[in-house]
Formats: structure tokens, C-alpha cells, sequence
């Protein structure tokens, strides 16, 4: 029988009884096929891969991470939960030395949830991989992490929640924002002023096909992740750069997604994004999986893949190469300043639009330049359906005064803010203002 | 009335049973050279003083066909495997016939690539120039679509004895399985046939005209017409008879834990709400998983017989076994020994276990009392510990919607029932670990015959319909035929269970709706463009194993009559 050489836990969840409306493409059967596919190659019956179920994220697993308001029942439903709770479980499999790598094949995906979630932006509530993220830190300690996105799109959210975290180094592979949803994730964003060269975004031009993908990762992501050194890595796993997928235009395939993680050897990956249930998800997934435990794929293959049809132009591939070789100094120098302050404090004021509800969120963060700690952080949020409401951020190290000003705020009557949610990692206390 | 008989590795038992009450019962040993020997025996013996025409049914479970494979007695197969992309079909390779059709399905059934039939051709010339006669034909997907394996199957039909088709054999998916599956079953079927043919033979001697059952590995039965087509079904019938028989006298209706203690093995079953926990997919025979559906049963290398050692300091009891405790006359000493020393026994000849036991206690600066106590020590803990596992393996059993995550029941066993020689010593120190009731049954030295006479015929069907293709289909029934547009989830789970029903009754079993039960019934919307396209659903509906009826056992006037 096959055996893997690093053993894989697959947290698979196909959440068969949940999806956002009628016929979403975020819907039911999202993993169906894929999960006839694992079940036809006894993907299962490979001796060191597993399956395991997912745990259930708690409130305190979501506050940690994020600020929901107007409350996390508002923003979390049970499938977000659960999402939530099968990275959770990928984590705790690595993370207890279960198993050396693990696999969360989950739906609904999170990497366009921000730190703050006033509702569904991209199909997304509650980000997925921060949660786990969190909840990883909060058990084993603060940990250097990186987290690659090969998802599609630009993995907006998650590249918000850890914007000010130097810490968590977040890459973005996907299609050129001037072309598809949500519209960011060039070079220029680069990190907070705390954290500038730890968020890398690589935008792709439409029609990437395996050797662009395989190029990028090659000339920017390894050799950052190689300076980098993190403790962990992470793949947000969105398989909707397939040449089949009905929402976007890229043509990546099953082979060349299998050989990415062949090279990315992530210690966890986490499904995002990808549409083409039928054509793409079943074969990539397997690729994936079977790449992640080190055993043979070189006969995973769509039926009807044919790489002289999806490769790139020369054009294509001139620009890509082009790209990727201003790309590390985004990393390695990256440009200071720019971020604009109030006295001590990083201010951004910003308009958040979340394309599922149609709703537009007005947000106001102050950002502490604290001497002692990594400083406070005070996030103001409105939109028309909850309010003016009020999020405070305490880091792991806060200092006695940024802690003392976190509280002072926080425990204010009648300060006109509807909800006020403190997020206090130093002593790990996560509440709504009673 | 319904006799059951199990032919177990050392010894065939047989009982006879009329409604609740256990007429006779009888032991004879297993004579691996002839079956029907051993089965004569323990008629002549439970028959006697009966009307042998008075017997309706006749339940066998046999260890034929796993003891054929053992010992190599099986025939050559020629494994023609249609694979495609994925896993590479060489992986499964077995036997010394096995060829590769190019050709390939996809999850939908879709055909990508045409069966090549020059390769189909050669892969004949092959095997039938190497004298083979029984096949096994598996294509990926074949569930699906059967397209290949029905080709295939005609080009073979008139030449080959016996052909296994994929699809027929399970519409589960996992194709490594059902090549593995189809393999052992043509592998298993010659012998079986012909062991088939003389047990008729000889039932006819006996004036029995009773319908004939072989058992299945997950403690049902399946009529003998059936059998002839799928004898690997038969395999690993053994403890699953036990853990029926069990449940026929003890009325077990909660969670409940089966522990079967032998002179090798100690083997575990669980309980459910009163039903046999099965394999999730199947048993594993020779090391290759297959889709046998089979109780769940977990094996620990400890029993009475298990070899007593010290290792570093260690105490090691099996899973090395020499021979018999020295209580019986064997020369190193074992846990049933050990035992004997602590008093918990009093077996055999007990001079001998103190002073086995004594002699490899001194050995290592121990008393004998000492040794003894931490070997029970480690037996306890080793057998909870599995215990333990099994539990924890049982509750997080993967699940597919959040209604299964938020509704899950845990497995909870609050119940221990014990068989096999060394239960009685156990009990007590069991019960201590596990803080559960722990019960020896009655009879439980034939509960193996008792589970084969009363447990009742099982079976399932997956029916898959794609409203999207208008296709309808039911693998195992060989039912691919189209529905129309509207077919939906009602209509569907409806038809599994009729069609369960009607394919039992053509077996000459009947059962009535309500004890088919449905284990998966999902309707997906399948989107096209944005638009609702059509349904994919998807039914499995099976016929638990449950015994037809609870021996009475406030009637202790049976004994078992064994002959030497």
C-alpha cells in the first residue's frame, strides 16, 4: 500500500447542510465532488493520512482575532464556527505533533474578513486562518508565522488583520487587482509603519499558468520565506486560479498546484476560494493532499488538461519574470513612512465595502507609536446598521499605560458608542462592554 | 426451528433453537480437511431425537474461505483494472495476473478516455495462455458508469468460470478497494462452490430441507444462492457471530463494549443504541483494505495463554504465544498462570503455574506473587487502554454537516460484556478500571452458534440519481436506467427502500419497511451558470444485523455435548 512520507491530517467538512443563498457559488456541494474523488482513490487508505473532524470555534476563539460587531452571533453562524474550527483542529494536529502537516478542507472560506466584521465581504465572515492563527499563539506562545495566499483573489482580509503585525509575515499570489474583486493587493501595500515588508503582494497578470505561479514562488516567496524563517507556514489554499474557474482568469492546474506545495511545504493549509467544483477542486485537492505527504502525483491530471492550451504568451510570462524581480525589495527594503500620525498615534480613516450585504463600513484606527510596547490600538467603526462602536486592541507585551488607557476607555459610560468590544491579548481578555 | 452452526479455528459449534428456547447444543473440533465432518458431528449430535424436516433455517458461518486464503488454496485471477488519472492503479497491484487497460471515467461517470481493446485483448491472450479461468473486472468510477466492466464482461462471459464485476460487488467508492474486493472474491469463489455443493449434498443425508444462510462478517447473513456470487462476504464471520450471539442473550439496547478474552487474543466490539459498530469502509484481508462490510473489531494481543517475559526490569505479557499455561501442561509460563498464583483462579494444575511462574520471578530478583500481579497489571491496563482508544476512535468518527457536529450523540458504553475462558477472572478487576458494569452471560461457550442461528439477513444499496444527466443509479443492482426531472430526495429514499426490500425478497427473504434503514439521504442543488441546473442526490439504505429473537435463558437444562 502507499504510504505518505510526511503524515497528513485532512480536516475535511463540506458543511453539506449550509450555504449563503439558493444558488451561490459559495453552496452545498461546493466539496461533493471532491470528496467522491478522495473516496474513489482511497485517499484515505493511505497509510500516515488521516481524517479528523473539526472542533467548533468558541467565542473566545473569534474575539481573540477579531472585533465583530455589533456581536459575534451577529457575524459567526454555526458553519463559520465550525470553518473556523476544522484550521483550528489542522493546527492543533501540527502543533501536538499528531501528524507532521495537516489539511483543513473547509467551507465557508476567510481570507476577506478583516479585523473588524460588520458582515460578509467575498463570501467571508470570520477569517479562518487568523482565528487559528490566534488561537495557535494563545496556546503555544507568539509564534513567527507566515501565511501564503495562493487564493485568486487578493487575500484582502487577512492581509488587514496582521497589517500592524511584524511577527506575521503575509504573502499574497493572485490575480492583478485592477482586474478582479476586491480590487487591492499591489507592491505599494506593504505592512503598517510597525510592520512595513511584512505584507508582500505579487499581482499577477490574468492567464498565469503553471510557470508563472511556479516562478513567483520561486524568485519571491522562498527567498523571502527563507529570510523570514518562520516557525510556521500557513497556505490559504484557494484553488480558484484553476483555468476552469467560472469567476476568475487564471490557468493554473491540479500538476502545477501539487508542485507548489511541493516546494511551499506548508505545515498547514487551509481551503480558501474555488468554484469549479466539478472540473478543478476534486483534482486539485488531490494534488494538493498528495503533494503535502510527499507521495506521487504525477498522474493527477484533469481529464481535460492539456498544458499547451493554458500556457502562458511570452508577453505574459516577460512581465511576470519582470514583476517578480522588483518584488523582494518590497521585503527586503522596504519603503518607510508614509503612514499618517496624530501625535503619537498612526491614524487611518477608511471606507470598507462589503460587496455581499452592500453595506459600507467607516472606519477610524489609531495606532499607538508606544516606547515600551507595541502600543494600543483604538479602532472606530460605523455603518448604517449598527452604529458609531468601539474597538480597543491591547498586545501581547502592552506596557502598564497602554493597558491602563485600553481599560480607562473601555469602562467609559456614555460615550456615544453603541458597542465597544476590548481585544485584550496580554491577559487574554476578550469582552463586549457590559 | 433453526439450527446455527460456526466452524471456528479449534472447534465447530452448532446449536439447535426452537422460537426462544435452545433445544441442544454440541462441540466437535474443526477439522481443516474436512468441513463436513466436523458439521456432521455437530448435527448428529443437536439433531438427535429431532424431525429434522422441523428445521426452517440453517445459519453457517465458516471460516472456508479466510482459511483458503491463508494457506494459498485459491485460484489464479486475472485482475483486468481500467484506472485513469489520480493514484496510479499499479498500487494496487495483486495476484500474479494483473493487467492495465488504458481507458478512463470520471466522478461523474463521464468517459475521457475510450477503453484501449488491443491492451484488453493482449491482457485475455495472457491469462488464458497461463490457464486462468476467474476474473475480476475493475474500472475507477466504475459505480458511476459500469460501461467498461459490462465490455469487459462480455468479451469474457463465454470463456472465463467465475467473473467479479466491480460495481456489482459495492456502489461504495474507492477503487482500490473493490479491485482488492473483486480480486479475494474470484480468488475464494472455486473452493467455496465446491464446499457449497457437498454441504447440499450432505444436508440432503440429513433429511434437512431447510433454506441455507452464510454468515457475513457483519454479523448478518446472506442467503446461499447469494453467497455463491459473493463468497468473500463469508469472510471474518467468526467474531462477528459471537458479538450477535451476545446480543441475543444478554437484550443488549444501550452502548455496550463486547470483550471476547481467548488463549491468544482479546478481541473488542462496540455496541451502539443495541447496534454492532461496522467498519466504516471494510476489513482489510492479507493487509489490503477491501469493502467487506465487517464489525468493527479490535484485536489486542493479550489472552490466557500469553507468554510471560521480563525485560529490562519490564514485565511483558504477549503477544507471543508458545503454547497452553502450565496449568495445562505447557512449559513456560502465561497470564492464566499468573492468575493461578494470585488465587483469582484455581485452573488446571495450580502446583505447576507457582512454579512456573516462581522459577522467571527469581530469574529477575522478584517474588513469584510480584510478578504475577504486575503481569495482571499490565493485561488490565493494556486492555483499557484499548478500551479507551476504541471509544475516542468511535466519537470522532469524521461527520459531514453541521446538523452532525451540533446533534452528535457521543458513544458512551456504561456496559462491559465478557466471553471467552478467562472472563469470570477478569470481571472484577475490570469492572475496578473502568468503572462500567461488567457481565459474563450465560452460555456464552456457544454464543458464537447461538449469534449464527438467530441473526438475520443484512444488506444495503447506494442509489445515486443525477437529475442534471437524468440518470438514475444503483450499482449493485446493476440498475443504471434515466428519471426524469423532477425525481426528488422523497422519491428517491423511497426507491432505496423498495428496491432493498424487493432484492431481499428475490433472495428469498422477506422484511418489512420499516427495519430498512436509510443512512444518508442528500439532495445538492447542482448550479450551472448561476442557475439550478438539476439535483444530485444521494441514498444509502441498508438492513442492520439484529437477531429475530432472545434465548430464554432461565432454561439451564442445556448441556453442551462435545465429542472427544
Amino acid at each position: 500500500m502507499l504510504k505518505a512520507k510526511s503524515s497528513l491530517g485532512v480536516i475535511f467538512f463540506p458543511a453539506y447542510d449550509w450555504a449563503i443563498s439558493e444558488t451561490h457559488p459559495e453552496r452545498e456541494e461546493r466539496l461533493l465532488y471532491t470528496q467522491d474523488q478522495f473516496r474513489e482513490e482511497g485517499l484515505f487508505d493511505i497509510q500516515g493520512i488521516t481524517e479528523h473532524r473539526p472542533l467548533r470555534a468558541t467565542d473566545q476563539d473569534i474575539l481573540r482575532t477579531h472585533f465583530c460587531f455589533p456581536s459575534v452571533d451577529a457575524i459567526a453562524t454555526e458553519s463559520h464556527r465550525i470553518s473556523a474550527g476544522g484550521a483550528i483542529q489542522a493546527a492543533r494536529l501540527v502543533m501536538e505533533k499528531e501528524t507532521r502537516r495537516a489539511f483543513a478542507l473547509v467551507r465557508p472560506p476567510g481570507h476577506h474578513a478583516m479585523k473588524v466584521v460588520q458582515g460578509n465581504r467575498g463570501f467571508c465572515n470570520v477569517n479562518i486562518e487568523a482565528v487559528m492563527i490566534e488561537w495557535i499563539r494563545e496556546h503555544y506562545g507568539q509564534k513567527r508565522i507566515a501565511i501564503v495566499d495562493t487564493d485568486c483573489h487578493h487575500g484582502d482580509g487577512t492581509q488587514d488583520v496582521y497589517w500592524h503585525d511584524p511577527d506575521v509575515l503575509f504573502i499574497s499570489m493572485h490575480q492583478d487587482g485592477r482586474t478582479l474583486y476586491p480590487g487591492t493587493g499591489f507592491p505599494e501595500e506593504n505592512g503598517g509603519p510597525m510592520a512595513a515588508g511584512r505584507t508582500v503582494n505579487i499581482p499577477l497578470p490574468p492567464n498565469t499558468s503553471d510557470e508563472g505561479y511556479l516562478h513567483a514562488l520561486e524568485h519571491v516567496v522562498l527567498p523571502i520565506l527563507a529570510d523570514f524563517k518562520p516557525e510556521l507556514i500557513v497556505n490559504s489554499a484557494g484553488q480558484d486560479n484553476h483555468y476552469s474557474d467560472p469567476i476568475t482568469n487564471m490557468c493554473f492546474s491540479a500538476q502545477g498546484y501539487a508542485r507548489l506545495n511541493e516546494m511551499l511545504k506548508p505545515d498547514i493549509a487551509v481551503l480558501e476560494g474555488g468554484y469549479a467544483i466539478k472540473g478543478a477542486l476534486p483534482y486539485v485537492n488531490l494534488g494538493i493532499c498528495l503533494a503535502m505527504a510527499g507521495c506521487d502525483y504525477s498522474a493527477v491530471l484533469e481529464p481535460d488538461f492539456n498544458p499547451e492550451l493554458i500556457r502562458e504568451q511570452p508577453d505574459t510570462m516577460n512581465y511576470i519574470k519582470r514583476l517578480c524581480q522588483q518584488m523582494t525589495d518590497v521585503y527586503f527594503s522596504p519603503k518607510q513612512g508614509g503612514a499618517d500620525r496624530e501625535g503619537r498615534y498612526f491614524v487611518r480613516e477608511r471606507d470598507i465595502y462589503y460587496d455581499t450585504e452592500n453595506i459600507t463600513e467607516k472606519q477610524r484606527e489609531e495606532l499607538k507609536d508606544c516606547d515600551s510596547c507595541s502600543g494600543i490600538r483604538i479602532i472606530q467603526s460605523q455603518t448604517r446598521r449598527t452604529g458609531a462602536c468601539l474597538g480597543i486592541e491591547l498586545p501581547f507585551n502592552c506596557c502598564p499605560d497602554c493597558e491602563q488607557q485600553g481599560y480607562e476607555r473601555f469602562n467609559r459610560k456614555h460615550d456615544g458608542f453603541k458597542v465597544a468590544q476590548m481585544l485584550d491579548r496580554k491577559n487574554k481578555h476578550y469582552a463586549y462592554r457590559p | 426451528m433453526r439450527i446455527g452452526i460456526d466452524i471456528g479455528g479449534t472447534h465447530t459449534d452448532g446449536v439447535l433453537i426452537d422460537g426462544e428456547r435452545l433445544i441442544a447444543a454440541a462441540k466437535a473440533p474443526t477439522l481443516y480437511d474436512n468441513l463436513l465432518e466436523s458439521i456432521s458431528q455437530v448435527l448428529n449430535s443437536i439433531l438427535l431425537n429431532q424431525d429434522p424436516k422441523a428445521v426452517r433455517t440453517l445459519n453457517l458461518s465458516t471460516t472456508l474461505n479466510t482459511n483458503a486464503i491463508v494457506t494459498g488454496n485459491i485460484d489464479p485471477v486475472g485482475v483486468l483494472v481500467v484506472g485513469g488519472p489520480g493514484i496510479a492503479p499499479e498500487t494496487y497491484r495483486v495476484g500474479d495476473h494483473y493487467h492495465l487497460i488504458p481507458g478512463s471515467l470520471d466522478h461523474l461517470g463521464t468517459e475521457t478516455a475510450p477503453l484501449d481493446l488491443e491492451a484488453l485483448q493482449a491482457a485475455f491472450t495472457d491469462c488464458f495462455e497461463k490457464g486462468v479461468k476467474t476474473f475480476a473486472v475493475v474500472a475507477k468510477f466504475s459505480p458511476r458508469n459500469p460501461v467498461f466492466e459490462n465490455t469487459i464482461r462480455g468479451y469474457l462471459q463465454e470463456r472465463a468460470d467465475f467473473i467479479s464485476s466491480g460495481h456489482l460487488i459495492s456502489g461504495q467508492l474507492n477503487f482500490g478497494r473493490r479491485i482488492h474486493t473483486a480480486y479475494y472474491n474470484s480468488a475464494v469463489w472455486r473452493n467455496f462452490h465446491t464446499f457449497s455443493t457437498a454441504l447440499m449434498e450432505s444436508l440432503r443425508g440429513f433429511n434437512i430441507q431447510a433454506e441455507v444462510n452464510i454468515l457475513k462478517a457483519d454479523g448478518g447473513t446472506m442467503p446461499m444462492s447469494r453467497a455463491l456470487e459473493t463468497p468473500v462476504q463469508s469472510i471474518f464471520s467468526g467474531p462477528a457471530a459471537s458479538v450477535m450471539g451476545i446480543l441475543a442473550i444478554t437484550r443488549t439496547s444501550s452502548d455496550a463494549l463486547i470483550l471476547d478474552i481467548g488463549g491468544t487474543t482479546t478481541d473488542v466490539a462496540i455496541f451502539a443504541g443495541g447496534q454492532p459498530l461496522l467498519e466504516r469502509e471494510g476489513i482489510s484481508i492479507e493487509g489490503r483494505p477491501t469493502l467487506v462490510r465487517a464489525m468493527h473489531v479490535e484485536s489486542i494481543g493479550i489472552g490466557g495463554d500469553s507468554l510471560l517475559q521480563v525485560e529490562q526490569d519490564q514485565v511483558l505479557v504477549g503477544p507471543k504465544r508458545i503454547g497452553p499455561c502450565m496449568a495445562r501442561g505447557g512449559f513456560s509460563p502465561t497470564l492464566m498462570d499468573a492468575f493461578n498464583v494470585l488465587k483469582l483462579a484455581a485452573f488446571g494444575d495450580e502446583q505447576r503455574s507457582v512454579e512456573g511462574v516462581e522459577a522467571l520471578a527469581v530469574a529477575h530478583g522478584m517474588t513469584g506473587m510480584q510478578l504475577a500481579s504486575k503481569a495482571m497489571d499490565v493485561a488490565i491496563n493494556a486492555i483499557s487502554a484499548k478500551i479507551e482508544d476504541l471509544i475516542a476512535l468511535v466519537n470522532s468518527r469524521p461527520v459531514y454537516t453541521i446538523h452532525e457536529i451540533l446533534e452528535d450523540r457521543p458513544i458512551f458504553p456504561t456496559r462491559l460484556i465478557m466471553i471467552g475462558g478467562p472472563a469470570a477472572v477478569f470481571k472484577e478487576l475490570l469492572q475496578t478500571r473502568l468503572g462500567m458494569e461488567v457481565v459474563v452471560p450465560p452460555l456464552y461457550e456457544v454464543a458464537n452458534a447461538i449469534g449464527a442461528a438467530l441473526t438475520r439477513s443484512t444488506s444495503y444499496l447506494d442509489l445515486t440519481a443525477d437529475t442534471v444527466k437524468g440518470m438514475l443509479s444503483v450499482p449493485r443492482l446493476a440498475i443504471y436506467r434515466s428519471v426524469p426531472r423532477n425525481y426528488d430526495l422523497e422519491a428517491a429514499t423511497s426507491e432505496a427502500r423498495s428496491l432493498l426490500i424487493d432484492d431481499l425478497e428475490q433472495a428469498g427473504v422477506s422484511i418489512s419497511a420499516d427495519e430498512v434503514q436509510i443512512t444518508q439521504a442528500d439532495s445538492f442543488n447542482v448550479v450551472e451558470d448561476f442557475y439550478t441546473a438539476g439535483r444530485n442526490i444521494r441514498v444509502v439504505s441498508q438492513v442492520q444485523p439484529a437477531v429475530i429473537a432472545h434465548i430464554d435463558t432461565g432454561n439451564t437444562g442445556i448441556r453442551v455435548n462435545s465429542r472427544p
